[in-house]
């Protein structure tokens, strides 16, 4: 019981969707400097569970990056010396 | 009718009277197919994300229009054709527009690109602009109060999920 209690305040960290916080910052594939924040340093997708962006909101910048991957916006695969 | 936008990227080492000729052909094109061109936006010299076409800088040219599937499909095979054009990328921005409210949006840009000089002069005003701009359209409000409607049921949703975990 008293692991239980332990783990959990180690691991309960709460993670706010930054688009639901704010809804001054849209989503928006012409925008690539909002957008890289939600990508690795490779150019990689970072994942809901990590960066905290609720189901909604993680949709569309998906499918924003990959719209601005398309059209040279953003990496596909970056080695570091892009950043 | 739907509202479309094009983004393109031209050679970059080409001269602005040759961009020009391709910015011609466009203009005279999308008015055949009954459609509107709303706005012909250029972003200018950028570095590209990865090498097109061997090209590592490109000229980036944001074509925004009104039309339907068959203007689409010509403007897509011009630029196809065009050697001028790197690469290019069509998006469906609204499948439902209402042709005085973008006739409107014209006029008001139209303004907006005869005024602005004294608010350029004010470095704090340039930001301000541009979400004006970006914001112009009717559809824009709609979309943000949808999502203030979720946040509550999110958050909720998030809440049960780390009860469980």
């Amino acid at each position: 019981m008293r692991r239980v209690k332990r783990k959990r305040r180690l691991f309960h960290r709460r993670k706010v969707c930054r688009f639901c916080a704010d809804t001054s910052v849209t989503i928006d594939y012409k925008d690539p400097r909002t957008l890289r924040f939600f990508t690795t340093e490779r150019g990689k997708i970072i994942p809901r569970r990590v960066s905290g962006n609720c189901a909604k909101h993680q949709r569309e910048l998906t499918r924003a990056i990959k719209r601005a991957r398309t059209i040279a916006l953003m990496p596909y695969a970056a080695t570091l010396s892009h950043y | 009718m739907r509202r479309y936008e094009t983004v393109f990227i031209m050679n970059p080492e080409l001269s602005e009277d040759q961009h020009q000729l391709l910015f011609e052909k466009l203009h005279s094109l999308v008015p055949k197919d009954q459609g509107i061109l709303a706005k012909l936006d250029e972003w200018g010299h950028k570095k590209l994300a990865y090498q097109v076409k061997k090209h590592t800088r490109g000229y980036y040219v944001l074509m925004d229009f009104c039309g339907d599937g068959d203007l689409v499909k010509e403007i897509e095979r011009n630029l196809r054709i065009d050697d001028r054009v790197l690469k290019f990328m069509t998006v469906l921005r609204d499948e439902a527009v209402d042709i005085e409210a973008v006739k409107a949006e014209i006029e008001a840009a139209k303004e907006q690109a005869t005024r602005p000089e004294p608010a350029e002069e004010a470095t704090g005003e340039g930001e301000e602009k541009s979400d004006a701009e970006s914001t112009g359209n009717q559809e824009a409000p709609a979309g943000e109060t949808e999502l203030t409607e979720n946040t509550p049921e999110t958050s909720e949703q998030e809440e049960q999920e780390d009860a469980t975990s």
